[in-house]
Parts: C-alpha cells; sequence; structure tokens
C-alpha cells in the first residue's frame, strides 16, 4: 500500500504542488488523470524516490521512502519498483536485451526476459538495437525492462504519449495484464483508457496545480 | 559489468580510437625521447671510456675522437710510426697502444688499417680476423659484406682515397666477416695497418724485406692517431701533457705537430654541447606532452559529459552512482591500459628502426632498456586517462538528487 501524506513539492523556479492525502492499495490498478502540470508525473516521480518531497510522508508498505537517503531509495527503487517512462528511457545504441540486462549492474535477475518480450510479441526483436524499433516496440521494450524484475508496484508515465490511440489502447490493455496482483499506477491524459483501470483519479481535484510563491496558478 | 563496459565501449568505437590514438602517440613519443636521449649518452660516453688517451695531429680535438672511435669526420692528418713506437716502449704507463689509420674505400665504405687489438670485443662471424704478422688480410662489416655479397675467401680492390673510385692495383683478402653489430663497424672494412703502407708505398721499408725482425722496430710509416689505454687515470693525463703540442722530427727531416686528447673530455664537451638541444628536444617533448595532457582530459571528460544523458537514465531507472562510476572507470581504464601498452610498443618499434641511424655514431640501442622514468611517464598517462572520470563522477555521486 502507498499512502501520501500531505505533500507538497516545491521547485527550484519557485513554483509548487500541494497534493491531498491519497491511499494506493496493493493489487489495484489506478489511472491518473489530469491536465498538464497538474502534478501527475511528479507524484510518480515522488513515488519512485527519483524527486524528494518538500514536505509531508510517502509510505510504501510500511516504508517512509520520502525520508530516505538518494542510494536508499535508489535501492527501494530498483528493488520494488518498475517504471515505464514518457519517453522510454531506453539507450537507443544497444540492443533490447542489452537494455533489459542493464539491470544485472545492479544484480537483478532478468531471466524471464524473453519470456515477458514474447507475452509482449517482440521476442523477435531482442538483437534489435532501440533505435530500429517504432514507438510501440520501443514502449514494449520498456514495459518488459519494468517489469523484468517482478515489482510489486508499477509506474507508468503517460505510456501512450508518444504512441497512436490503437497501439496506446494495446499496450494499456497488456500492460493492465500483465500486472494483475502488482498496484499499478498509470498517467494518462486520455479518458477514453479509464476502463482498463480499477480506478481513475482525477488529479485535477487532488492538487491545487502548479502555483508560484504569490499563491498564483502557474499555467 | 566488464560485459557492459565492453559493450558501451563498442557503440562509442570511433570516439574510443581517436582518444586511445591520442595517449598512444602522446605517450609513445615522451617515453621514445627519453629513452633514445638516455641511450645515446650513455652509449657514447661508454665508447669514449675504452680509450683513456689518443694521440694524433693537430687540430680539431672532437674530430680527432670522432674520427678515431666512430669513423665518422675525416682524418685530421697523419703522424709518425714511432710516435707508436715510442708509446709502446712505455710499458709501464700503457696496457695497450693500437695505431689507427683511415685511408681509401671500398665502394663508398671506410677502409681502416689497425691491429686485431683494435677489433677486441667484437664477435667475427665468419672466417678469423687477420693475421697481424702478414699484410693484404681484411675484416669487413656485417653491412659490406651483406651488400656487395662478399664471403671468405673474396679479395676485394679499394680505391686510392677516402673518396677516390682509382683502384689499387693490389686486392686484399676477406679472412673474416664480423657480426653484426648495429654500430659503425657494421661499415668499415678493417686491414692491417702495414696492407695501407703497402699499397700507398709509405714508410722505406717492406715486410718481406724485414721478416723475422721486430715489427715495430721497422715500422716508418705514419698512422692518423694512436688509441692508448693508459694503466690509470693519472697516468693518462702525464701521457697528455707530454704528448699535446709535441714537435716529432722524422729522419727525412719532416715535422709533425701532436695533439693528445682524453676522449672522455671531448665526448662530454660534445655531449655538454648538445645538452642544449638536448634541452631544446625535451622543452618540445614536454611541450607536446603538456598539450597531449589536455587532450586526453578534455577528451576523457568531454566523452563522460557526452554520456551524462545514460548516466541520468541509469540512476533514472535505479542504477547507484557507484556502479556507474565503477563502469566508467572500467572502459577508460581499458582505454588508458591498452593505450599505454601500444605507446610503450610504438616506441620500441621506433626505437629498432632508429637503431641503424644511431649506429653512425657508434651507439647500439638497446630495445630491452626500460628506465624508470619511462614507466613514470606511462603510468602517469594511464591515470590521467582515469582521474578526470574518476572526480566528475565521483563529485556526480555527491550530488543526492537525480531529477531535482
Amino acid at each position: 500500500m502507498i499512502e501520501i501524506k500531505n505533500i507538497m513539492k516545491q521547485f527550484q523556479n519557485e513554483t509548487a504542488i500541494e497534493y491531498k492525502d491519497m491511499t494506493f492499495e496493493t493489487g489495484k490498478s489506478y489511472m491518473l488523470l489530469g491536465a498538464s502540470g497538474c502534478g501527475k508525473s511528479t507524484l510518480l516521480n515522488m513515488i519512485a524516490g527519483i524527486l524528494t518531497p518538500t514536505k509531508g510522508s510517502i509510505v510504501i508498505d510500511g516504508v517512509e521512502t520520502s525520508k530516505q537517503s538518494q542510494r536508499e531509495r535508489d535501492k527501494f527503487r530498483i528493488q520494488n519498483i518498475g517504471y515505464i517512462f514518457q519517453d522510454f528511457k531506453l539507450l537507443n545504441d544497444m540492443t533490447v536485451m542489452d537494455n533489459i540486462n542493464i539491470l544485472r549492474l545492479e544484480n537483478v535477475d532478468t531471466s524471464n526476459a524473453v519470456q515477458l518480450l514474447k507475452n509482449l510479441g517482440i521476442e523477435e526483436k531482442k538483437n534489435s538495437k532501440i533505435k530500429h524499433l517504432s514507438g510501440g516496440q520501443k514502449q514494449r521494450v520498456a514495459i518488459v525492462r519494468a517489469l523484468v524484475k517482478k515489482p510489486d508496484i508499477i509506474l507508468a508515465d503517460e505510456p501512450t504519449g508518444n504512441l497512436n490511440f490503437a497501439i496506446g489502447e494495446q499496450v494499456i490493455k497488456e500492460l493492465v495484464e500483465i500486472s494483475q496482483g502488482k498496484t499499478l499506477i498509470a498517467v494518462t491524459h486520455d479518458e477514453r483508457l479509464a476502463k482498463y483501470f480499477d480506478e481513475v483519479i482525477d488529479m485535477n481535484e487532488m492538487t491545487d496545480g502548479r502555483r508560484d510563491l504569490y499563491g498564483e496558478e502557474v499555467k | 559489468m566488464l560485459r557492459f563496459a565492453l559493450k558501451n565501449m563498442a557503440i562509442k568505437f570511433v570516439q574510443n580510437i581517436l582518444i586511445a590514438l591520442s595517449i598512444v602517440i602522446s605517450a609513445g613519443i615522451a617515453v621514445l625521447a627519453y629513452n633514445v636521449a638516455n641511450q645515446v649518452n650513455d652509449g657514447i660516453t661508454k665508447n669514449a671510456g675504452y680509450y683513456s688517451v689518443i694521440v694524433g695531429p693537430s687540430g680539431s680535438k672532437t674530430q680527432l675522437a670522432m674520427n678515431s672511435m666512430y669513423f665518422t669526420e675525416e682524418p685530421l692528418g697523419t703522424i709518425p710510426y714511432s710516435v707508436v713506437i715510442d708509446l709502446m716502449k712505455d710499458g709501464t704507463k700503457v696496457n695497450s697502444v693500437i695505431p689507427f689509420a683511415m685511408a681509401d674505400n671500398y665502394n663508398g665504405y671506410g677502409v681502416v688499417g689497425t691491429t686485431t687489438a683494435f677489433l677486441n670485443g667484437k664477435t667475427v662471424d665468419k672466417g678469423a680476423l687477420f693475421d697481424d704478422s702478414t699484410t693484404m688480410q681484411a675484416v669487413v662489416g656485417y653491412n659490406i659484406a651483406k651488400y656487395n655479397h662478399l664471403n671468405v675467401g673474396d679479395v676485394i680492390r679499394t680505391g686510392h682515397s677516402v673518396n677516390s673510385s682509382e683502384l689499387h692495383a693490389q686486392g686484399i683478402t676477406v679472412v673474416g666477416i664480423l657480426e653484426e653489430s648495429h654500430s659503425a663497424y657494421d661499415n668499415i672494412v678493417f686491414t692491417q695497418l702495414r696492407t695501407l703502407w703497402e699499397m700507398h708505398e709509405h714508410g722505406g721499408q717492406h715486410e718481406e724485406e724485414h721478416v723475422g725482425e721486430e715489427e715495430h722496430e721497422h715500422m716508418q710509416g705514419t698512422v692518423c692517431a694512436v688509441l692508448i689505454n693508459a694503466k690509470n687515470p693519472v697516468y693518462a693525463m702525464q701521457l697528455v701533457s707530454e704528448y699535446d703540442g709535441k714537435i716529432v722530427t722524422t729522419e727525412d727531416g719532416d715535422s709533425y705537430t701532436l695533439q693528445a686528447i682524453e676522449p672522455m673530455e671531448i665526448v662530454r664537451d660534445v655531449l655538454d654541447e648538445a645538452d642544449d638541444t638536448k634541452y631544446i628536444v625535451f622543452v618540445l617533448c614536454g611541450v607536446i606532452m603538456l598539450m597531449n595532457i589536455m587532450i586526453i582530459s578534455i577528451i576523457t571528460l568531454l566523452n563522460t559529459y557526452h554520456s551524462a544523458k545514460e548516466i541520468s537514465l541509469m540512476r533514472l531507472i535505479g542504477i547507484s552512482m557507484k556502479k556507474i562510476n565503477l563502469l566508467y572507470i572500467i572502459q577508460n581504464g581499458i582505454i588508458g591500459f591498452v593505450s599505454t601498452g601500444f605507446a610503450f610498443a610504438l616506441s620500441k618499434v621506433c626505437l629498432l628502426l632508429m637503431n641503424d641511424y644511431v649506429a653512425s655514431m657508434g651507439v647500439v640501442l638497446n630495445i630491452a632498456a626500460v628506465y624508470p622514468l619511462e614507466i613514470v611517464i606511462l603510468l602517469g598517462v594511464f591515470l590521467l586517462s582515469v582521474i578526470p572520470t574518476f572526480i566528475w563522477t565521483f563529485c556526480m555521486s555527491k550530488k543526492d538528487g537525480i531529477g531535482e
């Protein structure tokens, strides 16, 4: 279970976002919906330990990760969280398998990578370089890299952002299906995909949006 | 980790090759310059140290030393053989007295008239040394035999002077071929001193007229120099003061002004004069090295900066800075290690190629010779290829946040 308590994130450009308390239950899939700048990606990054909340706490399965050092959060992320980035975050000159096996640097077992690639229909691309793949194929590789370590929590930031609706819908269906029994939190702005998730959270209502020092909303 | 590092290096193949080339060239030049400078210095000094005094005609001291030890310059002139006889008589001060005359040429190669004592320490590859008690025999240097297809038993005809193509009527029989020494000895024909006299009809008396008599008593020809191995340095100094400036008059009434030198001193003077040039070379090498240090550091650092995107990507997916640090140190360490290895090999190959050129100074470059400072230079270059990356990644690892 992930508990978000009274958190606020202040950025270096002195804008800030405050969040209402939220709870994400284990084994359920959540879709975070909302306008650009309302703080959806920031929330995912704070849950993943990439960003640190300026105040408040994030508790994951009883561990207050927001109080941990960067090293501890890195370790927590590599062990427990599968993160699918909007722009894939893949090494373009390396092969699909290299991009997955990079996790071995942190002693992650990637032995089920080929099976996952097979499940997502891109097994034959395992030795292809990322730069030679289509957007949909890259997204599937990013999903496999996130899931290969069998994480308890899967975070997906705009996983369909770079895909057309048909391919995006297919990717979401596969992602939800493959994430059965895990906590899935996906950020998207496409309401048509809401039907695939257990719960949809309107982030416009959960934050006060991005505001400047004087409390004015930043567009 | 190593596998991933190698894959990552393969992706940036061209970039890595350029870095490696830069390291190989800079370190190679530095190591080569240092090695050659030291070996030439040591070699020349060692050669000069073999003889304690050289007596010859008055004139340039350097020319006398270079001609009689390295066969480079032309002889200053001649002095009477009686000087050799006088020196030989003084057995209390000298261990050996070796006459040296340089005249004639064989296909452009110098011909030296001397005794077998001059070839002490040289190895004969084929045949044997000539017989001091007879004439018209020659031992030829390795290159002469090789390029003129000479074998033991062949008869060679020499030209009338160092440069002349007019040949003597008499031939000299090759009795031995010296082993290759990568020195000036490879390019010289050695024969008995009396052979040269007979060819030029120097001296009033010929061997065949004096069979059975003591050799030194009957030779009245001339020599270009006398190489002396004195029994101790004090005797050497005494000989120099005794013979330097001495005027010798022959029975024919010809007068000769002698000079006596300590070759070690002359060579030291030459080396001291050459030191300015040597320092200029060292300074230039230092500048090249400094520029390359900057290039290596900047390229390595740029390489790491260019990798900033993949570093941030790895950080995002949870790879610790410690592992990333190690990954880049391995990558740059491999490049540095392989490059310094190749730099060392390059310096040795260049040393091999330079050997023939340096041999003209009578110095044989030892390919296996390694000076401690060479190791220090190579180690320094290796560290240079790793340290900038280490510092940069270390600084990055000190920053706690990733995407702040």
